[in-house]
């Protein structure tokens, strides 16, 4: 029996197409997927985000567990400031990818959905060894999160919200009240455009979406399912837990430097990974493109040539590009080419090799 | 729920087919096009080739899915709906009639799919919690 989120009422009233993520009953579309997609890019949309996993991080060593357990710089990141990043195993590969959010008492830790249970246990287990005197709690069912995001979002959010949101600066966070309710609110995101996530007790989570539909309505603001946010994060060049990077793929061969420091000391898994990167990463991650047509899918084989040389990690039709595109994991070899074919359904497409992201959005 | 025609015969898979003479119209049903969303790519057959009942001979891509689609009948391919190729919009918006897919001279035995008629196809979507 999958389970719903404490929003399924206010998705089943909008008429959302409900789909089975991992075992979480979710509204995959409620318009369309192209349609959802160009909303957000145009104007802004609403995100059930309750089926993900956030633990809170405690006590007088709190800090000293992240750094240890976090693959990215931690020490010198400010409070009230966000980090992308992975709690890695000890050979170095990635038990989930994660958000971190350095408060003042506390540590936020956006986790997966996937990740429920599994990444508390190893969090505690590893402050067990580590001696470390902090308290590790999963607070995934007690607190709603919902994204916002979009060019719109800060003007449906600021006629709710007692923080002057202009301060809030990307990957920044602050607590604020929100509709009267102490609220967690980050310039976070997974879309590529500019937007909030915003975590609060559940108990409130259906008075909080329908007050932020009431003030977007007339910005045009709609809610948003699971398949428009796969291919938003995917334009954007964002990785997903379980396709780009996974148990088997680390965050080097999937190209997320950025989420790791191999100078860290003392940190899980950095020494094994920093040992494997010497020689430069056995397969690489790469974006592709072809005019529309077939859809390239996770799993589909890539060649080059005769030669399978790797296989599609996330794939899809960008309505924003007008292109299909797909990220993939070649190898290292195969890097180079101008032009890798994709084998879609027993027939070979070639696609171009093209720069990451797909989609930026422009700054102001 | 949707009115479909009751001139043709449906399948458990989403297909219909009209079946005019020696020569059965085959398409995808309100149902199953409903279902796939956004469609993005229809692989048609090629004319002249043979297919039996339950045979995939056609594939049809949204953004969400590929869903084959069977030929209801025995024959050979006689016409496809090249127009789809270009623009899949007749399907998603017509699929009792613009949205045809192709066109089979019925051939062999005779044989075909369980067909069913619209109240039938109706009857299996809600067994199955989709009407």
């Amino acid at each position: 029996m999958a389970r719903r989120t404490a929003l399924h009422p206010q998705h089943a009233a909008a008429r959302a197409r409900f789909v089975d993520f991992h075992g979480w009953e979710m509204p995959v579309q409620y318009r369309g997927i192209l349609e959802e997609t160009r909303t957000v890019r145009e104007r802004g949309g609403l995100f059930d985000l309750c089926h993900m996993g956030r633990l809170v991080v405690e006590g007088p060593d709190r800090e000293a567990l992240v750094d240890h357990v976090f693959s990215a710089a931690f020490r010198n990141l400010k409070h009230g400031r966000a980090k992308y990043g992975f709690l890695l195993d000890e050979r170095g590969y990635p038990i989930d990818d994660v958000l971190v959010y350095r408060d003042t008492e506390r540590v936020h830790v956006v986790i997966n959905a996937t990740g429920r249970g599994k990444d508390l246990e190893w969090v505690q287990r590893r402050a067990r060894a580590l001696g470390a005197d902090a308290s590790v709690r999963e607070v995934s069912d007690e607190q709603a999160m919902i994204a916002l995001q979009g060019r719109i979002s800060e003007h449906v959010l600021q006629p709710l919200c007692g923080a002057d949101l202009s301060q809030v600066r990307y990957y920044g966070f602050t607590t604020a009240p929100v509709c009267g309710l102490e609220t967690l609110l980050a310039r976070t995101g997974y879309t590529g455009e500019d937007g909030f996530e915003l975590f609060f007790p559940v108990a409130h989570a259906g008075r909080v979406w329908e007050a932020l539909e009431d003030s977007g309505r007339s910005l045009g603001l709609e809610p948003i399912g699971l398949g428009a946010r796969d291919l938003l994060r995917l334009e954007a060049g964002m990785p997903l837990y379980g396709q780009e990077v996974s148990p088997e793929i680390d965050p080097l061969e999937a190209g997320l430097d950025f989420g790791v420091d191999l100078s860290k000391q003392g940190t899980v898994g950095i020494a094994a990974l920093a040992a494997r990167a010497r020689g430069g990463p056995a397969r690489r991650a790469l974006s592709l493109s072809a005019a529309g047509g077939r859809v390239p899918r996770p799993g589909y084989p890539v060649f080059l040539g005769e030669r399978r040389v790797g296989v599609v990690t996330s794939g899809g039709m960008s309505p924003t590009i007008g292109r299909a595109i797909a990220r993939v994991l070649v190898e290292r070899e195969a890097a180079q080419a101008p032009r890798l074919d994709v084998e879609m359904r027993g027939q070979r497409f070639p696609m171009d090799v093209v720069p990451s992201p797909f989609y930026q959005r422009p700054r102001a | 729920m949707p009115d479909r025609p009751d001139d043709r015969k449906y399948t458990k898979t989403h297909e219909w087919v009209l079946i005019d003479g020696g020569t059965a119209t085959v398409g995808l049903t309100d149902f199953a096009v409903e279902h796939l969303g956004d469609l993005v790519f229809v692989q048609l057959p090629e004319v002249g080739r043979e297919v039996s009942p339950g045979e995939s001979v056609c594939e049809v891509e949204s953004v969400k899915a590929v869903g084959d689609v069977y030929s209801p009948v025995a024959g050979e391919v006689v016409e496809v709906n090249e127009a789809l190729s270009s623009d899949q919009s007749p399907l998603a918006q017509d699929p009792f009639g613009a949205g045809w897919l192709f066109k089979v001279r019925l051939g062999g035995d005779g044989a075909t799919s369980t067909l069913l008629d619209a109240a039938g196809y109706a009857a299996a979507l809600a067994t199955e919690g989709q009407g």
